[in-house]
Order: C-alpha cells, then sequence, then structure tokens
C-alpha cells in the first residue's frame, strides 16, 4: 500500500473519532503553545533589558562605593567614593570623556500644599550627556549654578506631573528640606528602567545637595553615592575600567580588597542575560515537560485505541495488510495527531506572545527557530511515542483479533 | 511486487477471467504432515497433529469438529494468517509454508477471500468503501475500485444499497458486504469462519445460496462449521478431532449415520 493510501486512511479514521482525536491532541497542543509562549516572553525580557541598559548611555561605566563583596553582603553601603576621586578621574585618565558624580536621597518635596516623596539627585552639568537624559524645557543645572551652591533644580517629568499638574514648572518654587528651590528645568520622559521609574526625580546641583540637603561632608571631601563615566568610545571601554581602577586604588592606597567597583554596561548586561537565559531556559524546561506529558497522552490513548481496534486490526491483516502496513497506518496516526497539536498549539502559544507584547512592554519575539523546534519535537514526539502502539498493533494475532467478537 | 508475483505466479489481470474457468482436478490445497505446535517446553500444545489434507479446484467443503479439535489452527494455516511449525503446505501450487509476512500478507490480499461470523465490516465507512479496501492494499488504480466494488456488490445482491453504513443494514446485508470484499479481488479460495453463526435461518439460507452460487462459478469454498445444516449444502466434509482429520472425505448424507 503506498504512503498516500496510508495517510487518506489514517485521516479518516481520526476523522470518525472527532472527540478521541482532539483530546489526544489536546496535551500537545497545550505543550507546544507553552513552549512557544513561554520562550518568547523569555526572549522578549531578555531584548527588554538589553534595550534598557542601552537606554542608560552609550559608552557609560558606573564607578560605585564598596567591593563587589561587600555590596553583596551589606543594605548600607560604605561611603568610600568622593568628588575628588570623580575630578582625578576626570582629569587623569585618558579614554574618559565625561564624568558626572552622584549623590542621591529619597527626601520630601513640598510645593503650595502638595507633600511628595521623590528621588532628590545632586549632581554636575555633565549629566544629561552621559545620561542621554534631556532637557524638555528651561535649563538643566549648570557648572555655575555648582559653583555658588544655588538652590535651583530640574524635575522629572513624572514629578513634575505630579506637583504641577498641567502648569508650566519652570519658574515655580518648591521646598525641599525647608531650603526653597526654583525650578529652571523641567527634564524629558525617560521611562522606567528595570522597574524604577527614571522621571520621578529632581536634580540639584551637587554641592547644594552635598553641603545643604545631606550633608555628606567627610575629611576625605564630599561624599558620592555613584559616579558615571563615558568612555571616548566602545572600543576604549575595557581600558576605561582598567585606569579607573588602577586610579582609585592609588588614591585610596588599596593593597587588600578594593572599596569600590567600577561597572560596565556589558557586565550588567551579561548578569540580567544570564539571570534571564537562566528563565528562559527554566520556562523551557517547564514546558518541554508538559509537551513530553502530551506526547505520553498520545501514546496513552493510542494503546487504548489498539485494544479497541484489535478486530479492525485482525481484520485489515486478513484481508492483505502486513505488519508493516498496520504499522504504518498507526504511527502516521500518531504523527498527524502530534503534528496538528503540535501546529495549533503553535498558533496559540504566538497568539499569547502577541497578547503579552500588546499587553505589557515586553517586545514580542516569535523566535522562529523555538517555532521550528517544537514542532519537530512534536512530530518527533509523535513518532517516538507512536511506536509502542503501532508495534503492538502490527504484532496482533489477527485470527484471535476476529474471534474475540 | 514484480518478483513476488512472478514468485507466487499470480496471473496478472488480463488472464484473471480465464483462472474463473473450472478446473476441478487442480489441487489448490495440499498439506502434508503439517504440525503445529504452541508454547515451549514442557507445556507444550499439540494444536494440529501431522494433517495431510488434498482439496481440488472449485470443491465445496465443511470443515466440522468440536471447539478445540484444531479447526481454527487450521484455518489460520489455510487462510495464511499463521505458519505451520513443521509440514508442507502447498496453495495453488506454491509452498507457502515458511513464507514472511509481508509475501503472506499479499498471498491472502490475492488469494484468499475471507467471511467472518462477525462480519468485521469497519462501521465508519460505507458498504462500497469497505468492499474496496482489500483492493486499497493490492494498489489497484482509484477508478477501478469503485467498479469493481459495484460488480461484487451486484454479485451478493446489494447493488442498491452500496452508500449505507454497516450499521444501516441489516445482519443479512452486512454478510453479504463482507462476502462482496471477499470476492473483490478474485480470489482463488473463499473461506469462511462461522458465517452464518449470527444469522437467523432463513438469511442463513440466503447466505449459502451465495456460497454454493460462487462455487458454482467455479471458486473453491471452505466453510467452517459445528451446524449439520449448513454442513448440508457442501459436497465434503472434513471431520477433525484432536487435531486430526478423523474423516477427510464424508459425504453430508452419511452425516447423521456417523457418531462423533
Amino acid at each position: 500500500m503506498d504512503i498516500g493510501e496510508s495517510i487518506k486512511m489514517a485521516a479518516a479514521t481520526l476523522l470518525a473519532n472527532r472527540l478521541r482525536s482532539s483530546l489526544t491532541m489536546l496535551g500537545m497542543i497545550i505543550g507546544n503553545a507553552s513552549v512557544i509562549a513561554m520562550i518568547g516572553v523569555g526572549e522578549g525580557a531578555q531584548k527588554y533589558a538589553a534595550s534598557q541598559f542601552e537606554s542608560l548611555g552609550p559608552n557609560v561605566l558606573f564607578v560605585v562605593p564598596g567591593s563587589e563583596e561587600t555590596r553583596r553582603q551589606t543594605l548600607k553601603l560604605p561611603k568610600t567614593l568622593v568628588l575628588a576621586d570623580a575630578q582625578a578621574i576626570a582629569t587623569q585618565v585618558p579614554t574618559v570623556s565625561q564624568v558626572t558624580p552622584q549623590i542621591q536621597d529619597q527626601l520630601s518635596i513640598v510645593y503650595d500644599n502638595k507633600t511628595t516623596r521623590a528621588l532628590v539627585i545632586g549632581t554636575h552639568e555633565t549629566y544629561p550627556v552621559v545620561r542621554s537624559h534631556d532637557v524638555f524645557q528651561g535649563r538643566f543645572i549648570s557648572k555655575l549654578d555648582d559653583q555658588r551652591g544655588e538652590l535651583v533644580a530640574a524635575v522629572g517629568s513624572d514629578l513634575a506631573q505630579r506637583l504641577f499638574g498641567s502648569e508650566n514648572p519652570v519658574g515655580k518654587q518648591i521646598r525641599i528640606k525647608n531650603l526653597s528651590f526654583r525650578v529652571i528645568g523641567l527634564m524629558e520622559a525617560k521611562g522606567a528602567f528595570l522597574g524604577t521609574n527614571q522621571d520621578d526625580v529632581i536634580f540639584v546641583p551637587l554641592s547644594t545637595m552635598a553641603n545643604r540637603l545631606v550633608g555628606q561632608t567627610s575629611p576625605f571631601g564630599t561624599e558620592l553615592t555613584f559616579i558615571s563615566v563615558t568612555a571616548k568610545d566602545q572600543a576604549s571601554i575595557p581600558a576605561a575600567e582598567f585606569q579607573i581602577t588602577n586610579l582609585l586604588r592609588l588614591r585610596h592606597k588599596i593593597i587588600e580588597d578594593d572599596d569600590f567597583s567600577v561597572r560596565t554596561q556589558k557586565q550588567a548586561l551579561e548578569i540580567v542575560g544570564n539571570v534571564s537565559q537562566a528563565l528562559t531556559v527554566m520556562l523551557a524546561a517547564i514546558a518541554g515537560i508538559s509537551l513530553l506529558v502530551g506526547g505520553i497522552g498520545i501514546m496513552n490513548i493510542m494503546l487504548v485505541s489498539v485494544t479497541e481496534r484489535i478486530q479492525e486490526i485482525g481484520l485489515r491483516k486478513a484481508i492483505g495488510a502486513s505488519q508493516s502496513d498496520i504499522l504504518i497506518q498507526f504511527m502516521i496516526e500518531a504523527i498527524i495527531l502530534s503534528a496538528v497539536g503540535g501546529m495549533i498549539g503553535t498558533g496559540i502559544g504566538i497568539g499569547g506572545v502577541l497578547l503579552v507584547g500588546f499587553l505589557t512592554p515586553l517586545e514580542a519575539g516569535i523566535s522562529i527557530p523555538a517555532v521550528l523546534m517544537a514542532v519537530g519535537v512534536s512530530g518527533g514526539i509523535g513518532l517516538f511515542f507512536g511506536v509502542v502502539p503501532a508495534r503492538r498493533a502490527a504484532q496482533l494475532d489477527p485470527i484471535v483479533a476476529l474471534r474475540s467478537a | 511486487m514484480n518478483r513476488v508475483s512472478q514468485h507466487l505466479n499470480i496471473p496478472d489481470r488480463g488472464s484473471e477471467t480465464k483462472v474463473a474457468a473450472p478446473r476441478p482436478l487442480r489441487p489448490i490445497i495440499r498439506l502434508e504432515g503439517v504440525n503445529k505446535i504452541y508454547g515451549l517446553g514442557e507445556t507444550t500444545v499439540r494444536a494440529l497433529d501431522d494433517v495431510d489434507l488434498t482439496l481440488a479446484s472449485s470443491e465445496y467443503c465443511a470443515i466440522m469438529g468440536a471447539s478445540g479439535s484444531g479447526k481454527s489452527t487450521l484455518m489460520n494455516i489455510i487462510g495464511c494468517l499463521d505458519r505451520p511449525t513443521t509440514g508442507r503446505y502447498e496453495l495453488d501450487g506454491e509452498d507457502v509454508a515458511q513464507l514472511d509476512d509481508r509475501t503472506l500478507a499479499h498471498i491472502r490480499n490475492r488469494k484468499i477471500g475471507f467471511v467472518f461470523q462477525q462480519f468485521h465490516l469497519l462501521p465508519q465507512i460505507s458498504a462500497l468503501e469497505n468492499v474496496m479496501l482489500p483492493m486499497v492494499y493490492a494498489n489497484v488504480p482509484s477508478p477501478e475500485r469503485s467498479q469493481r466494488a459495484i460488480q461484487a456488490l451486484e454479485q451478493v445482491g446489494l447493488g442498491d444499497r452500496v452508500q449505507n453504513r454497516p450499521t444501516q443494514l441489516s445482519g443479512g446485508q452486512q454478510q453479504r458486504v463482507a462476502i462482496a470484499r471477499a470476492i473483490v479481488n478474485n480470489p482463488v479460495l473463499l473461506l469462511a469462519d462461522e458465517p452464518t453463526g449470527a444469522l437467523d435461518t432463513k438469511t442463513t439460507q440466503e447466505i449459502l445460496e451465495i456460497f454454493t452460487d460462487l462455487n458454482d462459478k467455479g471458486m473453491t469454498v471452505i466453510v467452517v462449521t459445528h451446524e449439520s445444516d449448513v454442513a448440508h449444502y457442501m459436497q465434503r466434509i472434513i471431520w477433525f478431532r484432536d487435531g486430526q482429520v478423523i474423516h477427510a472425505n464424508l459425504h453430508p448424507e452419511e452425516l447423521h449415520r456417523t457418531a462423533f
């Protein structure tokens, strides 16, 4: 019997038992839909994280206080970075183009009779360039503002919305820690970074922040929360990292463990990438298990079906079907079930990924290899789990089958 | 396929009409010293015990015997559904005793038509499609299939019921469909296993008349039965007991005089 006839015959049998066929496929449908959806969402999360880090600014490095070890172990970070370190980096490291020191703290902000809390960032005029965060209206803090310790502020878009509503914030007076600040600028909306709102912030001159708001001035100088550094270009990032590390080791007279660390976007991306990759693998593994369960479901129902169709098999043998004809027929039935189930499941999975992309900031990532893999694997599972029932069917003793009326 | 047909001496389609002419003296079945032993070691069962049997072409014959006498085993072997443990079996001049599964399937398809007590029609397809099934396994081209299937159904008096599902047919009609299926590939041998066991007396007569009619046209017919009423339609009765042929050539008239 040729293969076309076998396929026709298998399809006819499956269509004649619609309920059983669709229930059998259900396992494959769910399995495949979850594989596609899980991998899609996982990859979407990875892309999202990557785009987030790119939004930090090009070629940016961060110098943070405390070694990686101490940062892991404590919540309260040591204040080992000072303004003089930032100035030294700016003047002595040749591969660095811009340096932005930052002190930040959550403080109460009052406008009119409204009080709210927001992240207050004391920084230099280099911030908008280094962090790719532009001014929308008015101006940012200038070098002169910092030298004079002016009481001026630039507000982030969300905070401005909260405090001023539809009014133009530029020129308004706000109070932070009983000091009156004049709003000189409104920042462009930047969006969230890994779930942290970057627009719910207010910028003040670094000197004002250090001297008037948080009072972080130790014998070594103004203590910083961290320093953002821009390398000259992408290629000089590793050199900048190395040079900054050496410079600070010298300045801090370090002979054992570092009391600071230098982070690049690449490292941060790697960390997030590893996490989301682990997540994707885990999700795919869970989905893979459901695919396996779906395959076992097919084997199960096919085995029941062999017992149920014992007379049909006997008859087919009597009228001229060889063992291989029967084997092929049952294999094709299993493959059709899992392949059709796989395709329906893939469709549902793609729909799910698109829906997630529509409802959340995660970019819908339908990966073609994942689709091909899922369809291929489900077909393979049909083949694999179809073998046992098909062999059992093929080896049935026809007369026993025909006489068990 | 070509090689197999040559080996089995299966006539090609052009010569099939000539094959139907009766040639009574040519042996169609020859069993020589056939044994069938089930099981291994201590617990063996000898289902067939040194059976010798010859049937000529166009014979109309009943195989009788108590249950457990070996009739089923004999039918399996004659029908090429099973192989003898030892011995020689010639079907239509070819030794088929030790052929492989695929070749035996081919022989069943081309040379043997089966009819069963429980009809064994596939319920989800029409009478016509049921009759077409053996031709699917024979790789007959599609247009020829329905043409030959309709001819076969007309031959058993069911030309008007071709599109009905088996469940829409009476028991007698279903058995007619099964007979049409058995003869559609022009077999040399029709093998019926208790074909009237599930039918009433009137329908039994009708079915047996179809067998008689087919035999008149030259087909060898073997009916396995335990009913002497059925056996009376045949020319020859083979009586089985304990895996052995007790009577190889009993006339139906002698049946009532023989105590078994």
